[in-house]
């Protein structure tokens, strides 16, 4: 069975992982369709970072399942990576290349050819506007180049579907404004991406489908508009995740 | 302010006594002790001379203050318990913080087995019947004298630091800790000189020069007070506070750059093409290379392991013993193993991105293993030629065609092994600062990979030993080909394994409980009889019966051939005390006697390697699949 044979690009059921005594994810289930642009909304700490690290195969789970359009990441991890493109949050990179060796050598390590190689390399550095950074190692990147890059690196083999931990953050608006235009797309092409994020509007601009996570699970999920309900994501969020605005009087002492 | 800062670093020092830290600290503070106690039974014993007791312990105080200057640049970190940089956005002038942060320096193990240690002053003083004044002076100037060394030590710390960020500082710093450490192993060479000053005293020379240091002052001090010289006394003890008061002063102005210039921006990287580089193992071992040339640590390290290497081997020509010249290039290689055995942990969590390529974890330690024989194999094999030429030692060839090959083969099987199985978690490369103090050296890591490549080259040592003249070379090279291929295959299998666990260590610095699913996960399916504890333990218990079986019996039968039959037998006919027993070697004709040996040694050395293999495979598949909760099929 091949890859086309499900419509579903990336699905967790139960997906659970336990860090000492507290549940940090605690028995997710998500689907997300083929070709749907999927946001991941939460509070800090809700688990998202965690969920996804679980879902392309970085962190062993607990317990659940997660698949890549139908294949077992736990069972089969070479056929489902390969079908993937992952941007993680906080990681590092090889810190000591230049971003045009850094696409080389992970594209070269994928037994790509060399000639495909470098020549998507060349196009995502010009697109992404890394190539005027040619001769400074990744280590030495801002914030938003190293997000910036490693989109790259999440790209370069064509992968079907992209999990991406909080690509825009800290990236200045034109770039996001680029990667934006890139993940767009991306999905009309017939890609499949999933995103975390904080920013509600870039959700709600972007997204046809949402979950919102608190506390290691789903409290709501569905297409964007299922999921608003009539009102806009981020009232939604916060009347979902139970935040609070604080009351007046608290924190008197700030007023000068 | 300072009492607040002592009050932090107690609590962080709390906080970090569980398991390995609580360990070294105490192993530390332990020997420290015994050192210490060492130095006071020194000054409290009689002596033949009067005058030994204070050469000796100016020769203890001198070694004790040398290692506080330079330990934290030899190995590594320094104390950052408290770390200036977390203070800096608060409102303190550096010159408080300095006097904050020097305060707490004096809370520790270290400081307060250092003044054990010193309080050898007051013993002496005691002892030589100095008097009641000399012994409150040698109070008073065992404080100072700790007081001093802190801050000098902090002092030296600090401008090693700032030194270190660039690559000259960096080589001239492994050319500096290579001397001394080369010196250290080498100081047989002065044993015989130091058995006579035990008898006979101290040359004259040797004693002044002791003296003049500032660490010999406290005892200049009591000395002087013992025969009422008042003005020596009290210009030693003002040096003493005078010396500590500067490396204060020196220490807040280094803390004030250090807080408030940041890391140069990189110079742009040299970009060389690569074009070698076309496969998969090509690229890493590509990448790789430019890891050695641009990461400052590596360059450090191998700087290191070439100093090393040479002032170990032309140090004893000082006593015109050029005996481990022809050495040179092997002892070079076996340091740049032992430095270089923790590549997954430099490299942090970017091991994910391999994780995510299907099949990378077997082209990466390949690749890895590529690399370290690019950067190690020409220098060896030039140093060796070269000092064999030097030495016109050529009756060595077998020794050294035996044994490079092998510990360059062991050394890039080694390094990969212990770089899965044992990684030292470091901050990530983008995230450690531009000091290359603050990413200590893990001496247990070293110690090991220094045994275990050198046990690699043990078949080129006994097939030289005992074989005709060219099965040295012969085992050494194969040897050499053969662990370096299977102690690779073995590190790819379990990286392929257990990269996520690898991984969770990298991120958080602890090592992922090795946890069998809980109870509550097996609910529902039924509870099949399981074999028992012992083979659950060694994963063996997923093996197929006769997988399990050849485990079993291999490991526990394969001494009999290595040992029992190979290696005894191999001792008995070097030496020519010969007893038959039950050696089979023994009792064959003289002809076959070696090659009866050494195939029993190499039946042995398979049977040991394949049961551990299979071992090792099935261990790590349990760790994996216990994790997982459907870990049946
Ligand atoms: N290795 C770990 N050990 C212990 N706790 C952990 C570990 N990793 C994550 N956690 C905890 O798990 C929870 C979820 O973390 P996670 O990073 O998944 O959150 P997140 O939703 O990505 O948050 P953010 O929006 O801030 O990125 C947090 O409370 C965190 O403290
Ligand atoms: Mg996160």
């Amino acid at each position: 069975m091949g890859p086309s044979s499900t419509d579903t690009a990336l699905r967790l059921a139960a997906l659970t992982k336990t860090f000492g005594r507290k549940p940090v994810v605690d028995h997710i289930d998500l689907e997300v369709p083929r070709g749907s642009f999927y946001g991941l909304v939460g509070p800090n700490g809700a688990g998202k970072t965690t969920s996804l690290s679980m879902a392309v195969g970085l962190l062993r789970p607990d317990g659940g399942r997660a698949e890549i359009f139908g294949l077992d990441v736990w069972a089969d991890p070479a056929r489902a990576k390969e079908l993937i493109g992952v941007l993680p949050d906080g990681l590092s990179m090889p810190e000591r290349l230049t971003g045009r060796e850094l696409l080389r050598f992970t594209g070269l390590l994928r037994g790509m050819d060399l000639k495909e190689v470098e020549r998507r390399a060349g196009e995502l550095l010009t697109v992404l506007e890394l190539d005027r950074a040619e001769r400074t190692l990744v280590m030495e990147y801002s914030t938003g180049m190293r997000k910036k890059i490693g989109l790259a690196a999440a790209l370069l083999h064509a992968p079907r579907l992209l999990v991406l931990d909080e690509p825009l953050e800290a990236v200045d608006p034109v770039s996001a404004a680029t990667i934006k235009a890139i993940l767009q797309r991306f999905v009309r092409g017939g890609g499949s991406v999933v995103f975390s994020s904080h920013v509600m509007a870039v959700v709600e601009q972007l997204c046809d489908h949402v979950a919102v996570i608190a506390s290691g699970r789903v409290v709501a999920s569905g297409p964007l508009r299922a999921v608003r309900a009539g009102r806009s994501l981020e009232e939604r969020f916060v009347s979902l995740v139970g935040g609070r605005i604080p009351e007046v009087g608290e924190l008197a002492w700030l007023s000068s | 302010m300072a009492v607040l800062l002592i009050q932090m670093k107690l609590a962080v020092l709390r906080h970090s006594m569980t398991g390995r830290r609580a360990a070294q600290m105490i192993t530390g503070a332990l020997t420290g002790s015994a050192l210490a106690g060492g130095l006071i039974v020194v000054a409290g014993r009689d002596h033949p001379l009067a005058s030994l007791p204070f050469d000796l312990l100016g020769v203890g105080f001198a070694l004790w203050t040398a290692g506080w200057l330079l330990g934290p640049a030899l190995f590594g970190g320094g104390d950052e318990t408290l770390r200036p940089e977390h203070f800096s956005l608060l409102s303190f002038t550096p010159r408080r913080l300095a006097a904050g942060l020097a305060g707490a320096a004096f809370v520790g193990v270290a400081p307060l087995v250092t003044l054990v240690a010193f309080s050898a002053l007051v013993v002496v003083a005691a002892k030589a019947g100095l008097g009641a004044a000399a012994t409150a002076v040698g109070v008073l100037a065992a404080v100072l004298q700790l007081v001093m060394c802190v801050l000098a030590s902090r002092l030296v710390t600090a401008v090693l630091g700032q030194v270190m960020r660039s690559k000259a500082g960096a080589a001239l710093a492994a050319l500096v800790s290579a001397v001394i450490l080369a010196g250290l192993h080498s100081s047989w060479v002065l044993s015989p000189l130091a058995q006579a000053a035990l008898r006979t005293g101290f040359p004259d020379p040797f004693s002044t020069w002791i003296a003049a240091l500032p660490s010999g002052w406290g005892l200049v001090a009591v000395r002087a007070a013992g025969h009422g010289q008042w003005p020596t006394v009290a210009a030693a003890l003002t040096g003493l506070a005078a010396l500590g008061v500067v490396c204060w002063y020196g220490w807040a102005a280094l803390l004030k750059r250090r807080l408030t210039t940041r890391r140069a921006s990189g110079r742009p990287a040299r970009v060389a093409s690569g074009a070698w580089a076309k496969g998969p193992m090509t690229a890493v071992a590509a990448r790789e290379l430019r890891t050695w040339s641009r990461d400052l640590l590596r360059f450090h390290y191998l700087v290191f392991a070439l100093c090393y290497a040479l002032a170990f081997c032309l140090l004893p020509l000082a006593i015109d013993a050029p005996i481990f010249l022809p050495w040179t290039g092997a002892v070079f290689a076996l340091w740049v193993a032992a430095i270089s055995a923790n590549l997954y942990g430099e490299d942090g969590t970017e091991l994910w991105g391999k994780m995510m390529i299907p099949d990378a974890a077997r082209h990466d330690v390949r690749g890895r293993q590529l690399a370290w024989l690019l950067v190690t194999a020409p220098p060896t094999l030039v140093l060796t030629a070269a000092m064999v030429v030097f030495t016109g030692e050529f009756d060595l060839w077998p020794w050294l065609a035996a044994l490079v090959p092998a510990l360059l083969g062991g050394g890039a099987g080694v390094t990969v092994l212990v770089s899965v199985l044992r990684p030292v978690p470091l901050a990530d490369p983008h995230r450690r600062g531009g000091n290359l103090l603050e990413n200590g050296t893990d001496f247990a890591q070293v110690l090991l990979v220094l045994i275990l490549t050198a046990a690699t080259a043990a078949p080129a040592y006994f097939a030289v030993r005992l074989g005709p003249v060219w099965a040295g070379p012969v085992t050494g090279l194969v040897g050499g080909a053969a662990m370096a291929w299977l102690l690779g295959r073995l590190a790819a299998t379990r990286l392929e394994s257990s990269a996520p666990e690898l991984l969770l260590h990298l991120r958080t610095g602890v090592s992922p409980k090795r946890r069998r699913p809980a109870p509550a996960l097996d609910r529902g399916r039924p509870h099949l009889p399981k074999p028992d504890l012992g083979l659950e333990k060694l994963g063996l218990d997923l093996a197929p019966t006769g997988r399990r079986a050849y485990v079993i019996a291999s490991l526990t039968l394969c001494w009999v051939p290595l040992v029992a039959q190979g290696i005894v037998p191999a001792l008995m006919l070097t030496t020519g005390q010969i007893t038959r027993s039950w050696f089979l070697a023994l009792h064959l004709p003289q002809h076959l006697q070696w090659p009866t040996v050494i195939a029993m040694i190499a039946l042995g050395l398979v049977l040991l390697t394949t049961g551990l293999g299979i071992g090792l495979y099935y261990l790590a598949k349990s760790r994996r699949d216990g994790i997982e909760p459907d870990g049946g099929p």
